[in-house]
């Protein structure tokens, strides 16, 4: 097992800056997920650290290894695509043979280890099937395996669940966290699924436009977001335009339509610049009745029923709507609409983001 | 499916009968040469007037045949499998885009299909003179592999395109070079494509005429072009007897590439 | 991602074989063709004319050569779709359980050696051939019919030859029909014989124009069967050429043929993607 760090890695295709000087280090054993929308730039850090894609800048490390330069197959990782990308003329068997064969392992060692492998993905007894006679999750399963075979030093996820259906993507999440606990291995896990980035992973890296916005624990990432662009793809997040309007040291006020002024604790924009304030439904605390001492006032306009909690669109001042939730078997789970209601706003979970095409 | 819907797919009897008829008579040639390569008389009748092995024996004991059909062989063989390996090697940097003008480039290799092939002929009769390659069995060879390559590059491409490219890179991180990953990965997954491609040169090696025949010595001829030339003296029934013969290997050539790679959806 | 230089080594060594042994052979066929024509020797050194392209466009035995051979790509087209239809119509949309054999039956004769199949219809068409003693033994005629050396052996033997190459190109114009579509008109009230005018037929036409050059193409380009049923006397281009080339060793002539043939059978090819690529903007 070995740490895997990134030393300014950056990647252009001719102009266009896909990843931007990304540093960092993951610990040995540890397990770090690359979460963010498609085309932020973390398949291609992926591709980077397999060998796959060749880096314009800066240097990856293995342990102590600078391994920028080596082609894929002399980096000693394990990696499980998206697709699956069994080799479909070869048996199960073979698939996960095929990393111990080029490192000369073979005879009673090699049946060993394959068998290892597949009895770790509990798939021991399907070494003589084709890929093609598997279901879309033990084929998931073989290629974890194949990836395992060859104790790799570093194993790399890309999207490895997405292909899978929501019960099933469930169950892996859990079986391939026992399993990198168990075996201890560093791993780097890409994915645009916040719940698989934020269960999964000891750190999660939120990426967006080539740049690393926030590298931290899954509870900083929820709780602390560091830029705006954090807090408005994590959790739940209402979405309105409004502006700065006022600035306290690191915090201040915003303003939302003509009148409705919220605390936040930290702003990075000087007063009266125009932003997207982003609010999380779950940060919001809902009551029914008249709002008192530092509650907003407003009213339902639509409740929707979503199993263990109920949302509602409640109307505020200026016609301003907010999604807010309550547990549904808890007093306020049926309130019907048109009735008032109290909202709380923590100022730690207000914040705000430049719009979208207004950064230079 | 309504009731309608269903006849509407489906051909009708006038469509299937017209279907049938055409089948029968892309046979019929077939069906003649075998029968007066079996005729006593020279010329054919139906009934024939008696049956006999004898066109069979004079070929096959003929040198000036058997010599014809060593040179056809050596040919379609070489010529197969130089352009086996050019065209896959080819098609392959094509496919993984190594190389700018992919496009043209493909072009280019495509283009000796869309020439007449007896303009190839003269243009290489002409350029063997000069440079004395005339009548060389590597002048032969070369001009085989120009009429054979494109049909290689045309189904690697197309059995290429089909592929995830994750596979193979797959296979390099667990630790294959870049030729053990195509030689252990990509080529067995092409393969079907490769023979059926590789079926298509060798025929049509086989079967050249209006390059083949500009280009050979006096002394060495390949069979097409034997029988070629045979049928300008005359019609004689041992051509009828060489002509089943390659029927009948043609025949057994297909149904092996049926049975072995589903030779059918490769056409 | 491969190297640029892996990606050179490997495309390298055909194109190097194809330049050597097609492209610079073709581009010296040229110079040829301006050459003059000297009987016994060859060509007089140093001279250069137009004449052999003058003569192409002029002479009335060139011209007649010249539209004889269009006029047989345009039969032989033709012919091979009318029959190539109905059959592609079978494979593409009959019973499953034929699709194979007759597929196979389709791809047989196409594998089958051109010369071997010419002479088949040598056995067939000349004086004392199966067809002629069939229709006297008949009482049909009584003296034979001249069915070989001219035009009508010419068609029969080219449609034949050729009719494998159109029926596959149509079988995977059919397929590419969407059913849904002929279902959808046929719910919507048309006729079966409507059906396939109105959307079968037009959404195949793509195939069937790729079918149409291919043929045509392979037709005026042809030499082993309009030789073997044409005999030395009813010519096309392709058989002036390897006479002229072979027989009268006038190769000014022959070459400025070739480039004549080779310059219409590029122009068809590029009129017919022209075509397609409108009618892939009107899609």
């Amino acid at each position: 097992m070995s740490a895997l760090t990134f030393d300014r890695l950056g990647k252009a295709y001719g102009e266009t800056d896909v990843v931007k000087d990304v540093s960092l280090t993951i610990g040995e054993g540890e397990f770090v997920s690359l979460l963010g929308p498609s085309g932020c730039g973390k398949t291609t850090i992926l591709r980077m650290v397999a060998g796959l894609v060749e880096p314009s800048r800066g240097r990856i490390l293995i342990g102590n290894d600078d391994v920028t330069s080596l082609p894929p197959n002399k980096r000693g990782l394990g990696l499980v695509f998206q697709s699956y990308a069994l080799f479909p003329h070869l048996t199960v068997f073979e698939n996960v043979a095929f990393g111990l064969r080029r490192r000369k392992v073979s005879g009673a060692e090699l049946d060993k280890r394959v068998k290892e492998a597949l009895a770790m993905v509990r798939l021991a007894a399907f070494g003589e099937r084709y890929p093609r006679q598997l279901s879309g999750g033990q084929q998931q399963r073989v290629a974890i395996a194949r990836a395992l075979a060859p104790h790799p030093r570093v194993l790399l996820f890309d999207e490895p669940l997405s292909n899978l259906d929501a019960q099933l993507r469930d169950e892996m999440q859990i079986e391939l966290k026992r399993l990198q606990r168990g075996l201890g291995i560093t791993t780097l896990f890409v994915t645009h699924d916040q719940g698989e980035a934020l269960s999964m992973s000891d750190r999660v890296g939120v990426m967006a436009k080539g740049v690393m916005q926030q590298f931290a624990t899954p509870e900083d990432i929820y709780h602390r977001p560091a830029t705006g662009f954090v807090a408005s793809f994590i959790g739940k997040p209402n979405r309105l335009s409004g502006m700065i309007a006022s600035r306290d040291g690191a915090g201040g006020t915003v303003k939302l339509g003509n009148s409705l002024v919220l605390p936040a604790a930290k702003l990075d924009q000087p007063a009266g610049a125009r932003v997207d304030i982003v609010i999380r439904q779950e940060a919001i605390g809902l009551a029914a009745g008249e709002a008192g001492q530092g509650a907003l006032p407003g009213t339902v306009a639509l409740r929707s029923f979503s199993g263990a909690r109920v949302q509602y669109v409640v109307k505020l001042a200026d016609d301003v709507e907010l999604v807010a939730e309550a547990p549904s078997s808890g007093p306020d789970a049926a309130l019907p609409v048109g009735s008032p209601v109290a909202l709380r706003l923590d100022p730690a979970a207000v914040f705000a983001m430049t719009p979208e095409g207004e950064r230079a | 499916m309504s009731a309608t819907t269903e006849k509407a797919d489906k051909p009708g009897l006038a469509v299937t009968t017209v279907a049938l008829l055409v089948v029968v008579f892309l046979q019929i040639p077939v069906v003649v040469v075998v029968l007066a390569a079996f005729s006593t008389t020279s010329y054919l009748t139906i009934p024939p007037q008696g049956w006999t092995l004898q066109w069979f024996a004079k070929v096959l004991s003929d040198p000036t045949y058997l010599s014809a059909i060593r040179m056809s062989l050596i040919l379609a063989f070489g010529s197969t499998a130089i352009s086996l390996v050019l065209g896959t090697a080819a098609a392959y940097a094509l496919f993984r885009k190594a190389i700018p003008g992919s496009e043209a480039i493909t072009s280019f290799l495509m283009a000796p299909l869309i020439l007449p092939a007896v303009v190839i002929g003269v243009a290489l009769l002409q350029y063997f003179s000069m440079t004395g390659l005339r009548g060389s069995l590597f002048g032969l060879l070369m001009a085989h592999v120009i009429i054979t390559v494109p049909y290689i590059v045309r189904s690697a491409l197309a059995s290429l395109s089909g592929l995830d490219l994750a596979v193979e890179e797959a296979a390099r991180v667990l630790g294959a070079s870049g030729f053990e990953a195509f030689r252990l990965v990509t080529l067995p997954l092409i393969a079907p494509g490769l023979v059926a491609g590789a079926l298509f040169a060798f025929i049509t090696s086989l079967d050249n005429v209006p390059v083949t025949i500009f280009l050979i010595s006096a002394s060495q001829t390949t069979l097409p072009v034997l029988i070629f030339s045979s049928v300008e003296m005359g019609v004689d029934p041992s051509v009828a007897a060489i002509s089943t013969l390659l029927i009948v290997a043609t025949g057994i050539i297909l149904l092996i590439a049926e049975r072995r790679a589903g030779f059918h959806r490769f056409v | 991602m491969m190297k640029t230089r892996t990606g050179l080594m490997l495309i390298a060594p055909l194109a190097l074989v194809l330049a050597g042994f097609f492209l610079v052979p073709v581009l010296m066929l040229l110079p040829t063709s301006f050459g003059e024509y000297l009987p016994g020797s060859g060509m007089t050194p140093g001279v250069w004319t137009l004449e052999n392209y003058t003569r192409i466009v002029t002479d009335d035995y060139y011209l007649e050569v010249i539209w004889r051979t269009l006029g047989l790509g345009l039969f032989v087209t033709l012919a091979c779709l009318v029959l190539g239809y109905p059959l592609a119509y079978l494979i593409a949309r009959g019973p499953q359980s034929w699709r194979v054999p007759l597929i196979l039956l389709v791809v047989f004769p196409m594998m089958l050696n051109l010369v071997v199949r010419s002479f088949g219809w040598i056995a067939l068409l000349t004086n004392r051939g199966l067809v002629n003693n069939l229709l006297i033994d008949l009482g049909l005629i009584s003296t034979p019919l001249k069915l070989m050396f001219n035009l009508t052996g010419l068609m029969i033997g080219l449609t034949h030859i050729y009719l494998p190459f159109m029926v596959l190109m149509l079988v995977a114009a059919i397929q590419n029909v969407p059913r849904d579509v002929e279902s959808a008109a046929a719910t919507l009230g048309s006729s079966r014989i409507h059906v396939f005018t109105s959307v079968t037929l037009p959404l195949s036409a793509p195939g069937i124009l790729a079918g149409s050059i291919l043929v045509f193409v392979l037709t005026i380009s042809a030499l082993v069967t309009p030789r073997m049923l044409g005999g030395p006397t009813y010519k096309v281009m392709a058989t002036v050429i390897y006479d002229e080339y072979m027989q009268l060793l006038d190769w000014p002539s022959g070459s400025a043929l070739s480039f004549t043939l080779t310059f219409m059978a590029i122009a068809v090819i590029w009129l017919s993607s022209r075509l397609t690529k409108r009618w892939a903007g009107m899609a």
